[in-house]
């Protein structure tokens, strides 16, 4: 676990600092909503955060996880090499990552400011606030022995809250999450609808209420489940592809990625729990 | 409205209209945007980057025009709708829709209009400046069309980064505009006597607007597109307000909510929108007898579905049709001959115009 140690306080400190800076945009959109007179109340306001959380933050996941781990390489050298130590060298580093990062989406790419959040002043510095967390939380991981439930947990957490976001999704928001998968709801006759409804959103309710239970419990039965249930779907798309002739549908990648990333969890568990017998 | 919208009745089919020979009748035009027929021969198009020319269908000649105004092209701008006057014939007036900076260096839309004489433009005068600044040319709009009473409208686009300033009266992002073709502003347009707003608005709330029609009922209908999700089909009248972005059925590029409000009183509803999105790029009301088929529809060209939706309207009920979809290009424009056939104008920097020959030829 120890040479798996700065990878992982890299993927966590990115998606700490996600957590923290996907709100911004929620609230400052929240904000303006509310100033037109729109009914904002706690069940919308709740949408649009979780929603944002998991939409956007996993396309900022991206982002964040590659800036820091250019950041923290370059403050991990100057601390090597000079007097320089320490938390804030890491929180800086956070900072300047987050800060070059928005600005290069807007000049290296889309030339637009895609993330709402950032288009005012107190936006930038509140996401390069959070940059700075994230760098303290980069330090903290690195600075101390971590127990292995701890990471367990953590990617557990992480699991679960991208399966929370497609639940929600289809929950709120059939029509789009149809369209994410490929269907356009309203072509679909009614019975067609409420099979794609109803099964769907199970499939992921169920699987999100796996992993929070393996999370509490640590118990690998429950990640175990989750895993099976997207093997399964991964195994039966191929079985579709090229037993039944249906058209080829490369989403069977992430239906093993599914797979893979709570059954490893529940096999790490069983391999601690061995060794401590 | 809303009614309609539930009663809505969607139909995609390729299969009646798979025996439409399409044939190319030019090629190589460099990111043309629109085109408009001079003759059932000659067609005056534009080039986003800066370039008014005219082409013979018959025998392939295409003449530059001469002093069209300085553009801005970059992004999504660049020079962008070209149209007749309504009496072109007696006074050679034409209107052009391009971006270009002001006098901060920012971007934005202007409109102006000059004669054609002979292979260039001359009297020329800028109409309309957006007070609508922006970093970037993106989210123009630019669809120009003629009411009834001979007053212009335009569409301004939201300026992407500026989304919210739709619903605000005191600038022209997310706007259509009304003015006279002399540039001066009609007395009995809707916000002329109201505090802070601007009195060239004609309705808010919109977002990229690309396409708009006034049918000779004296309807104005426009189409705008959508985030993810959301593009929208819209009846326009003076005043009213059709929600962008506090009401919406897309949401963000990034993923991200927009609002998860879909309706609210005083917003319009649409008449259609489209989730997933199209990306429709422009719309005609197809009134001639050509194609029967396609008589009173309005054949809206789209992006990212790569085809021509012709929706039809029957007591508030809509149906849809995808057409020329075997195509598989991204269409851009869409326009009738004086003698009512059809042209496609496909996207990019080595478009086509397409003439679409009526089933029985």
């Amino acid at each position: 676990m120890k040479i798996a140690k700065y990878p992982f306080a890299v993927l966590s400190a990115a998606l700490f600092t996600v957590m923290l800076i996907t709100p911004i945009s929620s609230l400052l959109n929240l904000i303006w909503l509310a100033s037109v007179d729109m009914p904002v109340g706690l069940i919308s306001s709740l949408e649009v955060i979780l929603f944002d959380f998991q939409r956007m933050g996993i396309a900022l996941y991206g982002v964040v996880v590659v800036g820091f781990a250019i950041a923290f390489s370059i403050a991990g050298l100057i601390s090597r090499f000079s007097s320089l130590a320490g938390k804030y060298l890491y929180a800086i580093a956070g900072s300047v990552a987050i800060g070059m990062a928005l600005f290069l989406m807007v000049e290296l790419l889309f030339q637009t400011q895609l993330l709402g959040g950032n288009r005012t002043i107190l936006g930038k510095m509140l996401h390069i606030a959070g940059g700075f967390l994230g760098g303290y939380f980069f330090y903290f991981l690195i600075s101390s022995d971590k127990n292995y439930t701890f990471i367990i947990r953590f990617l557990g957490i992480f699991y679960a809250y991208w399966l929370l976001g497609l639940s929600l999704e289809w929950v709120f928001t059939p029509v789009n999450a149809s369209a994410n998968f490929g269907f356009v709801l309203n072509e679909l006759s009614s019975d067609g609808q409420n099979a794609l409804l109803r099964d769907f959103t199970s499939l992921f309710v169920a699987t999100f209420l796996f992993s929070i239970l393996g999370v509490i419990t640590l118990n690998p039965a429950w990640f175990f489940s989750a895993g099976i249930v997207y093997f399964g779907a991964g195994i039966f798309n191929l079985i579709a592809i090229y037993a039944h002739g249906t058209g080829f549908n490369e989403i069977f990648i992430f239906e093993f990625i599914l797979g893979a990333w709570p059954s490893a969890l529940a096999l790490t568990i069983i391999l601690k729990e061995k060794k401590r017998v | 409205m809303k009614k309609n919208l539930l009663l809505c009745l969607l139909l995609f089919s390729n299969s009646s209209f798979a025996s439409y020979q399409l044939e190319t009748v030019l090629g190589d035009l460099d990111d043309a945007w629109s085109f408009v027929f001079l003759s059932e021969d000659k067609i005056l198009y534009t080039e986003m980057s800066g370039k008014l020319k005219i082409a013979s269908l018959s025998d392939k000649s295409i003449t530059n025009i001469d002093n069209v105004p300085n553009v801005q092209y970059a992004g999504q701008g660049g020079l962008s709708e070209v149209v007749l006057d309504p009496d072109f014939k007696s006074n050679n007036i034409i209107y052009l829709s391009y971006s270009a900076k002001d006098k901060n260096g920012k971007s934005t839309l202007f409109l102006s209009s000059a004669e054609l004489e002979k292979d260039s433009l001359i009297n020329s005068k800028v109409l309309f400046e957006a007070k609508a600044p922006r970093r970037t040319p993106v989210h123009l709009g630019a669809k120009i069309a003629f009411l009834k009473d001979g007053t212009i409208l335009l569409t301004s686009g939201d300026g992407f980064d500026h989304r919210e300033k739709a619903q605000a009266l005191d600038n022209h992002f997310g706007k259509v505009i009304r003015i006279n073709k002399d540039g001066s502003i009609p007395a009995d347009n809707p916000f002329i006597n109201i505090k802070n707003a601007l009195p060239d608005i004609y309705s808010y709330g919109h977002r990229n607007m690309q396409g708009l029609v006034v049918t000779k009922s004296g309807r104005v209908y426009e189409h705008e597109h959508g985030p993810r999700g959301g593009d929208e089909m819209n009846l326009v009248e003076p005043s009213l307000n059709y929600g962008w972005p506090a009401i919406t059925y897309g949401i963000d590029y990034s993923g991200a909510v927009i609002s998860p409000f879909s309706e609210k009183e005083g917003m319009e509803q649409p008449l259609l929108h489209w989730t997933p999105s199209i990306a429709p790029s422009d719309m005609i009301y197809y009134e001639n007898d050509i194609y029967p088929e396609l008589k009173n529809s309005f054949l809206v060209t789209a992006l990212v579905s790569k085809d021509v939706k012709k929706v039809t309207f029957v007591n508030g009920v809509f149906s849809q049709e995808s057409l020329f979809s075997e195509l598989n290009e991204r269409l851009r424009n869409i326009q009738a001959s004086p003698g009512g056939t059809l042209y496609l104008l496909t996207d990019g920097p080595k478009g086509k115009l397409i003439k679409v020959l009526p089933k029985e030829l």
